[in-house]
């Protein structure tokens, strides 16, 4: 089992960023001296640390880019064999697929965030429409079988 | 600050804006930390032991199996302790902590039982929808009580 | 038993099982049998559109993750030796999709499947026999192979409840011995010399040993087997040798003491089984309590079973003491002993349907072993139930000790 002190927390960083590179913001916390450990990933970072150190990290590096990298605590610390593929008999973790999702989705929550603080709230869309009536799909079939 | 309750429980999106927005998100990946780093338990990988589906009894009945029963002990909790829920339906996908579907409706609904502020809103199924989507949920964090009223 | 060609690789498809506290249990029975779980690469893309690939579209993504995995075990992505399919007792989405991946793989491949549900109190213990079965289809398929007896063995079946054994010459029985199971090695070693007395056989003479059974492994230590097997296959062997089907499918069931198994068979290969079952409701417990509350000998049963009609009383061996009480109620309502037996050989058999025949593919001929087998009136109730003709070879009894002799044989040439 991993050596981990009960203080000690983690967070993913995915960077989602033109302007930013993992490997800049890994640098970026390397020259920091934060005695924290660092894990590149191929969305960002996995940051593991004292939850003080953590936070002030993880809090520089969204400043690099701030709403086009976004941070979510993780409970696994980096590299943890329980959770490692090599160790744990292949296949990524479940919670891999809905992380890859979600990645997918932030440049547009990225552009959102952007259009927000420059406009200000954007306009709702109508809601949904509601399901044809029977009454109305049933005029319609007649009107489709007398043709 | 209030303390966010997001489902899906481990989603990103959900947890980054909610302390984006100056509010707390109540993750199950805080839970799951508690429980992988308490190292007088080793029963990989999330250290789920047999004891835990029997505290999940609190929010199911022994009928419902264990694994509702095992993940509701590490994320009822949350929904107790929730001031406020974004509920988003229609998530992309949902493997491991929301891999149940059972599970997920019984904690939808003990947030809904809640009497707590609640946003429920459907996963944007394009990029278009992405800026409505934020904005929502931008109001919702920014409507809720900011300082501790206590 | 274990040391041969390596660790085996079996794939892990489940759901629930890592948020129900018996991951451990699973990693433990894996490591006994020295075999490891893996979790075969999935195409994540193809997440998506599982459900609608494999036709079945259920709502929990993990029952999906699980159509993946098994996509990829039957495709070669992930290479594996056997697979253990698993879901949480009592969800019905788990159950449906259970049943289908495994049908899936067995349909689509030749890799040995086991299929179980688990609860929090599922323990390594509960899983052993059935790993163990799996392992030794995916390493020792050469053992299995075996047609016929040779040279001079023994092979002793520790049950449960009896204690048999058997000493083989070339292809035949010489000899045998069936005693309850008090003490393990005593009973063990009172059933071996009757075998070895009846053969005029002196033990040093016996060229190899095979033990199966719950005491297989104290009993196997003890004598100084050279084989020391499982009864899922060990009784699957024995029964397709003793019923003369070795070839082509066949369906095994053993009634035992405790436990009863289904087994699904290809030329003598176990594919797809299922150990258990609900309570000791339907196993050869149930016939000893019914019999002796009707003051007949559990040979007696049988025949009497024969002559009865199961329809004329409600007997519910779902659960042994509601068994006790229907047998009770009846008999006070002035059933007669014929009727009552008709009814249990039925309710055992029912129950049997019920719970473990819808786990695997039920091919003929069917082959029914194990002691209650003797008792007439359960293979006849499960004709009737099933509509086919059932088997019971001779000596089905002794399915565990012959299956060990005749699995033993293969170290003589050794």
């Amino acid at each position: 089992m991993t050596d981990v002190k009960q203080e000690e927390i983690t967070k993913v960083i995915v960077i989602s960023s033109d302007k930013v590179l993992p490997v800049d913001a890994a640098m970026k916390i390397y020259e920091s001296e934060f005695p924290v450990t660092v894990k590149e990933t191929c969305f960002g970072l996995i940051v593991t640390g004292p939850t003080e150190d953590v936070l002030m990290v993880t809090e520089e590096i969204r400043k690099l880019d701030k709403n086009h990298i976004f941070v979510k605590d993780r409970g696994f610390p980096a590299g943890d064999e329980r959770r490692c593929r090599a160790s744990r008999g292949g296949g990524p973790r479940p919670g891999f697929h809905f992380l890859r999702e979600e990645v997918r989705m932030l440049p547009a929550i990225g552009d959102a965030l952007d259009e927000l603080e420059a406009k200000g709230p954007v306009k709702e869309s109508p809601t949904k429409k509601d399901k044809l009536k029977v009454s109305e799909l049933e005029r319609i079939i007649e009107a489709e079988l007398a043709r | 600050m209030a303390k966010v309750f997001i489902y899906p429980v481990n989603s990103l999106i959900l947890a980054d804006l909610v302390e984006r927005f100056g509010h707390k998100p109540l993750a199950v990946m805080n839970q799951v930390r508690e429980k992988v780093t308490n190292i007088s338990l080793d029963s990989p990988p999330v250290n789920i032991t047999p004891e835990d589906p029997k505290v999940g009894l609190r929010y199911a009945a022994v009928e419902v199996p264990a694994g509702v029963r095992g993940r509701m002990s590490l994320i009822g909790p949350l929904i107790e302790d929730a001031e406020a829920a974004i509920i988003v339906e229609a998530p992309p996908v949902n493997f491991g902590c929301v891999g149940c579907n059972r599970t997920n409706e019984l904690m939808r609904y003990l947030v809904r039982s809640k009497d707590i502020p609640i946003l429920e809103l459907r996963y944007p199924d394009s990029e278009e929808n992405a800026p409505e989507f934020v904005y929502k949920i931008k109001a919702f964090l920014e409507s809720l009580p900011r300082e501790e009223e206590k | 038993m274990s040391e041969e060609a390596g660790i085996v690789k079996i794939a892990l498809v489940s759901c629930g099982s890592e948020y129900s506290g018996v991951q451990p249990e699973f990693e433990a029975a894996a490591t006994e049998v020295n075999a490891k779980f893996v979790y075969p690469e999935i195409d994540v893309a193809g997440l998506d559109n599982i459900g609608r690939e494999f036709g079945l579209e259920v709502a929990s993504g993990d029952l999906r993750l699980m159509m993946a995995r098994a996509k990829a075990v039957v495709e070669g992505t992930t290479h594996v030796d056997g697979v253990f399919i698993t879901t949480c007792f009592r969800c019905a989405e788990g159950a449906i999709v259970r049943n289908e991946v495994r049908r899936y793989i067995h349909k689509h491949s030749n890799i040995p499947v086991i299929s179980y549900s688990f609860t929090e109190r599922t323990t390594a213990g509960t899983l052993l026999t059935r790993l163990e079965a799996l392992t030794t289809v995916a390493r020792r398929r050469h053992l299995l192979a075996r047609e016929a007896q040779t040279g001079l063995t023994a092979g002793i079946d520790s049950g449960s409840t009896t204690t048999k054994a058997v000493v083989m010459r070339d292809n035949e029985i010489i000899g045998s011995g069936w005693v309850p199971t008090t003490k393990v090695l005593e009973s063990a070693e009172e059933a071996y010399s009757l075998a070895l007395k009846e053969a005029g056989v002196p033990r040093e003479e016996i060229q190899a040993l095979g033990t199966t059974g719950y005491g297989r492994f104290l009993i196997g230590k003890h004598f100084n087997a050279q084989l020391i097997q499982e009864e899922i296959t060990v009784n699957s062997k024995g029964a397709v040798y003793l019923a003369d089907c070795q070839t082509g499918p066949a369906t095994v069931i053993d009634i035992g003491g405790m436990d009863n198994k289904a087994i699904s068979v290809d030329d003598g290969i176990p594919g797809m089984f299922t150990m258990g079952g609900i309570c000791a409701g339907a196993s050869g417990r149930f016939f000893e309590m019914i019999s002796k509350r009707l003051g007949v000998d559990i040979t007696e049963l049988g025949a009497l079973a024969v002559k009865g009609v199961q329809e004329n009383v409600t007997m519910n061996s779902y659960c042994i003491v509601f068994g006790i009480q229907s047998l009770v109620n009846s008999l006070a309502k002035g059933a007669i002993p014929e009727d009552v037996a008709a009814a249990a050989c039925y309710s055992v058999v029912e129950q049997i349907f019920e719970q473990q025949l819808q786990e695997v593919d039920v091919k003929e001929p069917l082959i029914l072993v194990g002691g209650s087998s003797l008792i007439e009136g359960v293979p006849k109730a499960l004709g009737d139930l099933l509509k086919i003709d059932v088997l019971v070879p001779k000596n089905s009894h002794l399915i565990g000790a012959v299956g060990a002799a005749l699995l033993a044989s293969g170290y003589v040439e050794e």
